[in-house]
């Protein structure tokens, strides 16, 4: 097991078409984190992570020749997969995303358990910036939120990111400039930062 | 470095993917000179510093334990049923390939068969018959090569008291009729009048058969003169393919008009 791990995804894959266990487990615990995550960022639902979760690694298990490694990096194809199985249950059951407030307090536990090192103050203010992170990401509409996963949260390149979604590298510049712009007017209160002041509009100076 | 250039590479600046350190310098040197693409600036970073802190408090995120579990159980119902579903096609077509390969096989034997032991079992039903037919007709000595017509007879080289075989099929009959006309004197063969073409000799089987005397008569044959009406005497009966009898010799019979 300790060999498989030097080994890239695309050699484990073609192990795990013949059979062999460990490839799949090296496979496995290497990219269900970031598959996991994406959808969590996405969705805000941990039961919807871990089901798309489990769905694009069945998928895998059921049919690993649909990858084509002309396409993109396996990593990119399983969460393309992933992307289209949140949105295929975001679309079909809005219970995943209406559960995000009762995951909250599991997942705070989580990050109180990291912000426990800090002072209490400190931790309260970026226990605060996470919760309107979130809720500001969540709020987003999909294409500019799925692109502000992968480049910012999962910091994906530009590149990368076009071969999930599928579309050109200009696209996903383009919607992630707007997106981080939406993001910052959510999180400035609309037009007015924390401190009160007025947002910059990013078009408004240009020369 | 204007300001569109700069917003242009702003995020890049900020999560620092711009690699190119000049421009990395020129967008810095344009935010310290315009206040607007400097508070732009500082509104990037403060957003890339609240995802990167969102992106912190994620970091430690997994599928439970119990999404592997699954997955492996799966994993291994995956591969037997594929091992499985693997060996009943080698199964199949094993069976089908074993399927043509006995019919292959049977086609060679049944070639084999015909081609070569079918003639050494049944010597006159191939190339044979038309040389023994031959034999049967003015064949190989100096007996008359005359057609056959009843009552035509003519005595034959030699004798022998060796045994004769009882039946014997025309295909073998060079090497017989050459020992026999060694040893035997026999008559030319007297057509019955069954069949008029020599198709019936080629598939001609010679039988051996003791007949009585009077059937010399019957059959126009002049009586020797060791005839007598209560004896017996030899001859060979070719037999159509259908068993029909359709020409006839005798053996070791001297008529009254041959010589001894």
């Amino acid at each position: 097991m300790a060999g498989l791990t030097e080994l890239q995804d695309e050699q484990l894959l073609r192990m795990m078409q013949v059979g062999d266990e460990n490839a799949f487990t090296t496979l496995y615990r290497r990219r269900q984190g970031g598959i996991y995550r994406f959808v969590l960022e996405m969705s805000g639902s941990a039961p919807l992570a871990e089901d798309v979760t489990q769905e694009v690694f069945m998928a895998l298990i059921r049919d690993s020749r649909g990858y084509d490694p002309s396409r993109g990096p396996l990593a990119a194809y399983l969460l393309g997969m992933a992307r289209h199985h949140a949105l295929r249950f975001l679309k079909r059951d809005q219970t995943y995303v209406s559960n995000t407030q009762t995951e909250d307090g599991a997942r705070d536990c989580g990050e109180a358990a990291s912000a426990s090192r800090e002072d209490p103050h400190s931790a309260m203010s970026r226990r605060e910036t996470v919760q309107s992170v979130r809720q500001a990401i969540l709020s987003l509409p999909g294409h500019y939120r799925e692109v502000v996963v992968l480049c910012d949260l999962n910091e994906m390149s530009y590149e990368d990111t076009a071969s999930v979604l599928g579309c050109s590298v200009g696209t996903v510049r383009s919607r992630l400039h707007r997106g981080r712009a939406l993001l910052i007017q959510k999180l400035t209160g609309g037009v007015k930062d924390e401190a009160g002041h007025e947002a910059i509009d990013p078009n408004r100076c240009l020369v | 470095m204007n300001c569109k250039d700069f917003e242009n590479v702003i995020h890049a600046l900020v999560s620092r993917r711009l690699v190119d350190k000049t421009k990395q310098l020129e967008a810095l040197e344009h935010a310290g000179q315009c206040l607007c693409c400097a508070l732009r600036l500082d509104e990037e970073t403060k957003l890339t510093e609240r995802l990167q802190a969102f992106s912190s408090t994620l970091q430690g995120q997994r599928a439970p334990v119990r999404v592997e579990e699954e997955l492996l159980r799966a994993f291994r119902e995956s591969a037997v049923a594929s091992s499985a579903r693997l060996f009943g096609v080698s199964r199949k077509r094993l069976w089908r390939g074993l399927g043509w390969g006995l019919a292959f096989a049977a086609t060679v034997a049944i070639a084999w068969t015909v081609t070569f032991l079918w003639p050494r079992l049944h010597p006159g039903s191939s190339k044979v018959p038309s040389r023994a037919a031959n034999h049967l007709s003015p064949a190989p000595s100096e007996v008359s090569r005359a057609s056959l017509a009843p009552g035509q007879v003519g005595p034959r080289a030699a004798r022998n008291g060796a045994a004769t075989p009882q039946i014997a099929h025309a295909g073998s009959l060079e090497r017989a009729a050459q020992d026999e006309s060694a040893a035997e004197l026999t008559t030319d063969f007297i057509s019955l009048g069954t069949c008029d073409d020599s198709q019936c000799m080629e598939e001609a089987t010679l039988v051996r058969v003791a007949l009585p005397a009077e059937a010399l008569l019957a059959l126009g044959v002049e009586a020797g003169n060791d005839y007598s009406p209560e004896g017996s005497v030899l001859a060979d009966v070719a037999l159509g393919s259908n068993g029909v009898p359709f020409a006839i010799r005798f053996v070791n019979y001297s008529g009254g008009n041959n010589e001894n």
